[in-house]
């Protein structure tokens, strides 16, 4: 059976791609943000997932104006990294497991959670970065990628509690697969930051590591916490964070943290990453 | 806590403006700048922002939105743009085809330079303390 053993939390701060592709990792500015990612980086290596469930969000690339849905599973067998306005990404493009995603799909919506099925679209830096943090830079990604995108740009996003209780559908999902799969989901995003308006560079450290720390601590917590708490305290943009609840809920109750990274700033960002293992 | 609790509409919407510095993009901002932002998309399009480098002016009367959402695109005035209904991630469209990185579009939003807000940042970025609401001076 299918088994999901672990989980990821990270920030996917485009500049942090732009970093990546120009070769600027070890300049000083750069450096302290991908020092953090070393220990993940061979902690995964060793790990060898099959699938990895990538929660992120689209910011005006594959989505406009005209369609935007809440919760969207992409279910075709491969993507081409998007174009966002200065040239694709040059990454390698991005493998689904199509009969999971399927799966996960049908699952989740008679679980009630009333997936859009998205089966033509380009991935844009909030998938992408996460990757080439995890992986560097291959020539193919080592496992296969179901992209799950999570409307946080248009008010309201879901809340914190509903994307928590979606992560444990995708778990149910995930378990009722028949096929011997080691399966991580990642929740993308934040951590604080703000890209509009006066209050604009808004960064909130005491904030975010007490968020970290509730991902083991007290996640009932974390399901929570409004959107207004997330505006105050973290930015406009910290929001993203409710996607790191769709990684959590579907790790289930017993936990362990093994890593913990946090920088501030890339571009206007609070970098942080974290890695939570399911205890079996 | 799985329990569905209702959430009122009205005390939602109305936190959502308490805050300072910040216009929460609401679905009356969205309608309100769905052609303003429909616009700013089509520069991820290579020939539409040839079209629109060689004539902005022109580029722009085809879009059915104000003279005022027009002129302060125009203007490259991205806090009034925040108040006509222009969305970020859609103005990154218009602020990337200048030539400007994220930090430098947002930095003019700021009252700052470039220079002193990339500092800032540098420095730990703004502390939340007095910024979380207009009402309570938080």
């Amino acid at each position: 059976m299918a088994r999901i053993t672990a989980g990821v939390g990270t920030s996917h701060v485009p500049a942090i791609g732009a970093a990546i592709d120009l070769g600027k990792t070890q300049e000083p500015y750069w450096k302290p943000v991908f020092d953090g990612y070393e220990w993940t980086k061979k902690w995964i290596e060793a790990e060898k997932p099959d699938v990895i469930i990538l929660v992120y969000n689209d910011h005006a690339t594959a989505f406009d104006m005209d369609i935007i849905p809440t919760f969207a599973i992409a279910c075709s067998d491969s993507f081409k990294p998007a174009d966002e306005g200065w040239g694709p990404r040059k990454v390698p493009d991005i493998h689904n497991h199509a009969d999971l995603a399927w799966h996960i799909a049908q699952s989740c919506i008679l679980d009630e959670f009333d997936m859009t099925i998205v089966n033509n679209i380009d991935l844009d830096h909030g998938l992408t970065v996460p990757l080439s943090l995890m992986f560097g830079q291959p020539d193919q990604w080592p496992c296969k990628i179901i992209p799950i995108a999570v409307n946080v740009v248009t008010y309201p996003p879901p809340s914190g509690n509903r994307c928590y209780g979606l992560g444990e559908a995708i778990a149910r999902a995930v378990e009722s697969f028949d096929e011997d799969l080691n399966v991580q989901i990642w929740g993308t995003g934040g951590m604080s930051h703000q890209l509009q308006g006066p209050r604009a560079g808004l960064i909130n450290p005491d904030w975010d590591q007490k968020f970290l720390d509730n991902l083991t601590q007290d996640p009932e917590l974390l399901r929570a916490i409004p959107h207004i708490e997330y505006l105050r305290e973290t930015g406009s943009e910290g929001i993203e964070m409710v996607m790191w609840l769709i990684m959590r809920g579907a790790l289930g109750e017993k936990i362990k943290e093994l890593h913990r990274h946090y920088h501030v700033p890339a571009s206007n960002t609070a970098v942080g990453h974290i890695v939570l293992e399911k205890d079996t | 806590m799985s329990e569905l609790t209702h959430t009122n509409i009205h005390a939602y919407l109305a936190e959502l403006e308490d805050i300072p510095g910040t216009r929460v993009y609401t679905t009356k901002r969205a309608r309100q700048g769905y052609w303003l932002n429909q616009f700013a998309m089509s520069l991820m399009k290579a020939e539409n922002r040839k079209a629109w480098k060689a004539d902005e002016a022109a580029y722009i009367a085809d879009w059915p939105m104000t003279d005022a959402q027009r002129d302060a695109v125009l203007a490259r005035d991205y806090n009034l743009l925040l108040d006509l209904g222009g969305n970020i991630y859609y103005l990154a469209k218009v602020f990337s085809t200048d030539g400007l990185s994220f930090l430098q579009a947002v930095s003019t939003m700021t009252g700052m330079s470039t220079e002193d807000y990339q500092t800032m940042m540098i420095n730990g970025g703004r502390s939340p303390i007095g910024l979380r609401s207009i009402k309570e001076g938080t």
